[in-house]
């Protein structure tokens, strides 16, 4: 928070320049030491006094993909060396994703004190949300990292392009927090709204189920983002034909999406604390 | 050199009314061809602060003064920046520090040595500048061991102890305060008043907001009487606690005077 030279504020209408918008969100990358430590702190305040601490979040998932995956495999008559890691990605990828949707809808109203008495770039806060949901992610990509070697031969060059999915997948969930963040923050029946419709989004999106079992309703899961966040994850992993148009299309609505929300984004910030 | 330079300043909430706050009536509005933003008829605005001017220079001591919901707090939210004007013109030079509350983010759950870290980055401290820091406030609190034990261990009184020690560790030069920050126990009220005396005279510029003219008097030489958002006076005077000694007299007013 240095400051060399004066903050001029000059009305609403002046505070609405896009420029303050692309420097909050510069600034608020910028602040690493502050949500990189509290997002961390937020893990170690839900695991206190525990032993295991956040390795209770790989156990908890170990056991959701181990029945899950034995039950479904079974279900649905499937082999289960090709079934558990399809799952295991599919659902551990899921939970990193709905997570941060939810988190997003109130990533400003649960920071409102603190937002309230220091100033500080609003994407200080999408940051650490985000931080802590790569933090979990991180712990249960253990599972991920054991049943693919157990089930499957990767080569590094699927590993490497699964890596290339995932940082898609982060620099989407910074401009979507953004914009669910606000949204939710000036209506509140938002919430609910969005958090139905992620239950609903996990059915609808091949996680439990393979996407050729639509037959010729396969438009179906090509129009469904959600698909595409996991397919460029789990595809280069487990080989399936397409990942790289997810690639593309995780890309592609970064590159439309992103701007987007910065121009949103600048109408709305400077009426954030005011709506808090 | 710092400054604060303000003209026309406006401060509005809109206050959305229950039915108002929620998105269905937004969408209902705008299917019926209603302007959302402009709906007069259904918005209620406070103004907060009503085309408030002023100027303040380096070395001044500004007390603002005035009733409840006078702006005071409004007013330092928007000098730190928080609240973006919405009419008027602010010009604000040199590093802000806020106390407005100064037991905010305190973790219960977490350690002495880690709240004084997390308050400390909140303040806007580097982590290497509060670690190199971290003795000289540890040992200002008097807590010795008890640093290494979760806070919700700690009485209030040492709470408030931590929470202070930590939010003067700041160096700033424009420093905006709500109310002069006290620590209620006598022996070390008087020790925490001499470290605020210290602070403020290290800064080049404060901005506090209290209910005690008698404080004011003693540390300001520059008062903003509010009422309903505006400045409706502005005088200066010669504060009396210029010396070091009159701390024990602040220490024993903060004590007195009731805070809020």
């Amino acid at each position: 928070m240095l400051d060399a030279q004066a903050r001029v504020y000059n009305g609403l209408a002046e505070s609405r320049a896009v420029r303050h918008a692309v420097e909050d969100v510069a600034g608020g990358l910028a602040t690493t030491h502050l949500w990189a430590l509290l997002g961390w702190h937020d893990i170690r305040q839900r695991y206190r006094r525990s032993v295991l601490g956040p390795f209770w979040l790989t156990i908890s998932s170990a056991i959701m993909v181990g029945t899950m995956g034995i039950l479904y495999a079974k279900l649905f008559n499937q082999d289960i060396a090709r079934y558990m890691p399809y799952l295991a990605i599919g659902l551990i990828v899921w939970q990193f994703i709905a997570t941060v949707i939810n988190e997003s809808c109130t990533v400003f109203t649960k920071s409102d004190k603190m937002i309230k008495q220091i100033r500080l770039p609003l994407m200080t806060h999408v940051c650490r949300m985000l931080w802590r949901n790569v933090l979990i992610f991180a712990h249960n990509a253990v599972i991920i990292v054991v049943v693919t070697l157990f089930f499957l031969n990767v080569s590094l060059a699927g590993a490497l392009l699964s890596v290339v999915g995932l940082v898609g997948l982060i620099l989407n969930c910074i401009w979507v927090g953004l914009l669910i963040g606000v949204l939710c923050t000036r209506f509140r029946d938002v919430p609910p709204i969005v958090a139905s419709l992620v239950q609903i989004a996990f059915f609808l999106t091949p996680i439990l189920w393979y996407p050729e079992l639509l037959g010729n309703r396969i438009a179906l899961v090509k129009a469904n983002p959600f698909f595409h966040a996991i397919e460029a994850i789990r595809g280069p992993i487990i080989g399936t034909a397409s990942y790289m148009d997810s690639l593309l299309f995780l890309y592609a609505l970064f590159l439309v999406g992103a701007p987007l929300t910065l121009l949103f984004f600048a109408r709305y910030r400077p009426r954030v604390p005011y709506w808090l | 050199m710092a400054y604060i330079r303000a003209q026309d300043l406006v401060i509005e909430f809109p206050i959305y009314q229950l039915a108002h706050l929620s998105f269905k009536q937004a969408v209902l509005h705008a299917a019926t061809g209603g302007k959302i933003a402009r709906d007069a008829g259904n918005r209620v605005v406070v103004r907060a602060l009503d085309h408030v001017s002023f100027d303040i220079q380096e070395g001044d001591r500004v007390g603002l003064v005035g009733h409840n919901g006078a702006g005071k707090t409004s007013l330092l939210r928007t000098l730190s920046g928080i609240y973006e004007p919405m009419e008027g013109r602010l010009e604000v030079r040199g590093r802000v520090a806020t106390l407005l509350d100064f037991h905010f983010g305190i973790d219960p759950e977490a350690t002495g040595y880690e709240n004084i870290l997390l308050r400390g980055i909140m303040l806007g401290l580097r982590p290497r500048d509060i670690k190199a820091r971290m003795p000289e406030i540890a040992e200002f609190t008097e807590l010795g061991d008890y640093l290494d034990m979760p806070v919700r261990t700690y009485s209030t009184g040492m709470q408030l102890r931590l929470a202070f020690a930590t939010s003067t560790a700041v160096a700033p030069e424009i420093l905006l305060m709500d109310e002069w920050l006290s620590v209620g126990d006598a022996t070390f009220s008087e020790k925490a008043s001499l470290r605020l005396h210290d602070l403020v005279k290290r800064t080049s510029i404060m901005v506090m907001a209290s209910h005690s003219p008698k404080l004011i008097e003693a540390v300001c030489n520059r008062i903003f009487r509010m009422e309903h958002g505006r400045i409706v006076e502005q005088e200066s005077i010669t504060p009396r606690a210029v010396a070091a000694a009159a701390t024990q007299e602040l220490a024993s007013l903060a004590r007195n005077e009731p805070i809020g």
